[in-house]
């Protein structure tokens, strides 16, 4: 297996000398377990991420992605461990955590018989800001995802990209502190995930934190100066993109590497495959 | 095949069709052995129902009113043909059109070959089958008997090519998802129309019950294709006049049934599909209308009206919280109604208004299904909850209330006796509240998922949770109002009957208190639980 490639620096908690300023980490992540029967999701993982960074999850389908995030933003509880947002437990002080994240989950519905319109207005007021406020966000929001000229249409006629944008908005109303999408940019087209970079960059350069989660090794490396690397329910690297990446050309080889996949050759029984002969 | 020259002649598209129908029956049949068998089955059983309603009809011979009943049959299996595909959109592959717009095809020799097909089946055979009977039971003579051959053949053709018709006209909406939603919706219907058949059953069954048919038949008598049922007796009777208008009226709707089923096929395999139509079409637009932005205001504000307003917008636009409101609503009324003409009502029954919207408040968050994350993410104190909670359910009794009022008003106006009506009206608001009490509690405790495809209401594996929460849920719920019903069978023991109107403000008072007591015990349940919940909702 590949070593563990953690970064010095973030272990210290609290005092980051990455330019964080003494805030506390946008989440710290302590021996965090779920099982499902048999099958051991996560396996007591320990993360720190530092807020006012871009931060990628990266790993495999199956590598307990989803599971980490659903856990950490309080839609899964855990068999054991502790999570904090910003240094307010997730499980014991939900007032002080809820109000403070946005979340956008994978493979979880959203109202859909509501417009788009509807439901930005229904989640911003769920949140308790004030209506006109709602109104207010929501015009500008689906003016910066392109989405209003579908804005009274219902959710459930909305394509794979319209309803990621629609969950990135719902999800931003708030103007959360700490930003959760869970694989945001599957099944986007290229135009929609543009826009989606556009509005998360303009997000994070004001000091907040995104964390999101993704197998595309390339977007992940073009959007993210911190990632952190999960196989089989493990943490393999987290740190800052450079050292995690190393000595690698591309964090797709260095990730490779991590997951221990690196030296099987594809295709190496395929040999009759392709050429000339039948 | 492909290599033949072209100045061939082509097959005749009608030898094409019925083989190409033959092939498919044959391969679906040989996809799995039950399916052989359910086939074989429902041949069986449709031959049979064929063989014995026309034994049945022609045992009618002579039967004063078998000409309003061969009319009335005709009617009502016409009926059966024009909705048939409604709810079986995908019955029949090589009839659907759709499938074939590749394909260099003439409207006319289509129309033809699709006819055709459409006339091999057991369908048409049982048609077939009850024409012949209904034209046995009623001709009488020769002139009846020529004038039966055509008649019978009308029939068939004319049922045939309606189903067809429809069936293209609605092509678009039942592959859409407007069509799906309202298939979801279709249980609804053969549920009360099943209500409907049972009221109708008695009715029939009672003596001389024959005779209530003749004023509908003598209106049916007109409308095609039983109008050439009409014409046989016409013929029978030497009333040839109206025999031959009879006959005209069914060729005429044959006539004008083929012209739109050729129009709408035309149109259908030339214009673009629904793919294309979808970008274009103006789809869902919502643009809140005037009444509901009205609702909107008159909302109180902050999470309360915020989650009325979505759960009313779900109540009309969810197709599954729409088939169970409609249910509560509609069974709700018919249960008086139709105990009353069966002649064993009671204002008692009027409790059924209450009980079936008090049972609404059940599994609240299962009709969020997975969506219930955004609720979820936003309750973060038992404050939250209640408040989620109590929107919920003044969402209900915005409904519920007047609704109740109005059906133990009418149960009393119309059933009776008056003298009841304080008694049982305080009882149903007492458990109304109690119902969304105990509604509340199952909410957080027992949530299920309910598919939101297909017809049923509990997700494979949860229905013993339903059940605990609907079957324990009222029985709490009765035991809950059992102080109120104790005080009515004092007030009437202890003779004093005058101070009976105490139950209505007592029961309001009462239902108000203990679905306030509900909500209060529910909410830190629901608080603590809420990724529970959200794993149980999230299987459909």
């Amino acid at each position: 297996m590949a070593g563990e490639r953690i970064a010095k620096h973030e272990q210290g908690g609290a005092a980051a000398p990455d330019g964080t300023g003494g805030r506390p980490p946008a989440v710290r992540i302590e021996g965090l377990w779920k099982r499902f029967g048999e099958q051991t999701a996560v396996h007591g993982i320990d993360l720190t991420l530092p807020a006012g960074h871009f931060i990628g999850l990266v790993g495999p389908n199956g590598a307990g992605k989803t599971t980490t995030l659903s856990m950490v933003t309080g839609l899964l509880r855990p068999d054991s461990g502790v999570v904090e947002i910003g240094g307010h437990d997730v499980w014991r002080d939900p007032v002080g955590v809820k109000s403070r994240i946005g979340v956008l989950p994978e493979g979880l519905r959203l109202f859909e018989r509501l417009s788009g319109r509807e439901l930005l207005g229904y989640t911003g007021r769920l949140r308790g800001l004030p209506g006109d406020e709602v109104d207010k966000r929501a015009d500008q929001l689906l003016d910066v995802l392109d989405l209003s000229g579908s804005q009274h249409k219902l959710v459930v006629d909305y394509s794979t990209g319209m309803r990621k944008k629609i969950g990135l908005a719902a999800a931003l109303l708030h103007n959360p502190e700490v930003l959760f999408l869970d694989e945001p940019f599957e099944g986007v087209d290229p135009v929609s995930v543009q826009t989606i970079r556009g509005v998360l960059e303009r997000y994070t350069s004001s000091g907040a934190t995104v964390i999101f989660s993704s197998h595309v090794m390339e977007l992940v490396e073009s959007l993210c100066d911190w990632v952190a690397v999960m196989a089989a329910g493990r943490i393999r690297a987290q740190g800052p993109l450079a050292e995690v990446r190393g000595a690698a050309p591309s964090l797709q080889k260095a990730f490779l590497e991590l997951v221990g996949a690196g030296a099987r050759g594809a295709g190496q029984n395929l040999d009759w495959l392709g050429g000339g002969a039948r | 095949m492909s290599t033949e020259p072209t100045t061939a002649a082509a097959p005749s598209p009608v030898a094409v069709f019925v083989r190409l129908k033959l092939t498919l029956m044959r391969n679906g049949l040989r996809r799995s052995p039950g399916r052989a068998a359910a086939f074989v089955i429902s041949l069986l059983a449709g031959l049979l129902v064929a063989a014995l309603a026309l034994i049945g009809l022609v045992a009618l011979r002579g039967v004063p009113h078998a000409g309003a009943l061969a009319v009335l049959l005709t009617g009502i299996l016409t009926l059966g043909w024009a909705v048939m595909p409604l709810f079986f959109p995908s019955g029949d592959e090589t009839l659907d059109p759709t499938r074939l717009v590749m394909l260099p095809l003439r409207p006319r020799p289509l129309t033809g070959a699709l006819l055709v097909t459409a006339l091999v089946g057991v369908g048409p055979i049982v048609t077939l089958a009850l024409a012949t009977g209904s034209v046995i039971a009623v001709a009488d003579g020769t002139a009846a008997a020529v004038v039966a051959v055509p008649a019978v053949a009308l029939v068939v053709l004319v049922c045939v090519v309606l189903a067809r018709a429809v069936a293209a006209a609605s092509v678009r909406l039942l592959t859409s998802r407007r069509g799906r939603d309202l298939a979801v919706l279709g249980g609804l219907l053969v549920a009360l129309g099943g209500q409907g058949v049972s009221i109708a059953a008695q009715r029939l069954g009672r003596p001389d019950g024959l005779s209530v048919l003749e004023p509908l038949a003598k209106v049916l008598r007109w409308v095609p294709p039983a109008s050439a049922i009409g014409a046989v007796d016409d013929a029978g009777h030497g009333a040839y006049g109206r025999a031959a208008l009879g006959l005209g009226l069914a060729v005429l709707a044959l006539v004008l049934l083929l012209w739109w089923w050729r129009r709408t096929l035309t149109v259908l395999m030339t214009a673009p599909d629904s793919s294309t139509l979808q970008a274009v079409e103006k789809g869902s637009g919502r643009r809140a209308g005037g009444a509901e932005r009205g609702l909107a205001r008159l909302l109180p504000g902050g999470r309360t009206g915020t989650v009325m307003l979505r759960s009313l917008r779900y109540a009309w636009r969810d197709p599954k919280a729409k088939m169970s409101w409609a249910m509560a609503l509609g069974l709700g009324l018919l249960i008086p109604v139709v105990s009353s003409l069966q002649g064993n009502g009671t204002i008692y029954t009027a409790f059924s208004a209450s009980a079936l919207l008090g049972m609404q408040m059940y599994n609240q968050f299962g009709q969020d299904t997975s969506a219930f994350w955004m609720v979820a993410s936003t309750i973060a104190t038992p404050r939250d909850a209640y408040a989620e909670l109590r929107a919920r359910a003044l969402a209900l009794v915005l409904v519920a209330f007047p609704y109740v009022t109005l059906v133990v008003v009418g149960a009393a106006a119309f059933i009776g006796p008056w003298s009841r009506f304080l008694e049982v009206y305080g009882l149903s608001l007492g458990l109304l509240g109690a119902l969304l009490a105990t509604g509340a509690m199952g909410s957080a405790l027992f949530p299920y998922s309910i598919p939101s495809e297909g017809r049923q209401s509990v997700a494979p594996g949860q229905a013993a949770i339903a059940w605990i929460s609907l079957f324990g849920g009222f029985l709490v719920a009765a035991v809950l109002t059992s102080p109120l019903v104790a005080v009515v069978v004092w007030l009437h023991v202890a003779g004093l009957t005058g101070l009976l109107w105490v139950l209505v403000p007592a029961g309001a008072l009462y239902g108000l208190g203990i679905a306030a007591l509900g909500l209060r015990v529910a909410a830190p349940r629901v608080a603590r639980r809420l990724p529970e919940i959200l794993v149980a909702v999230s299987k459909g």
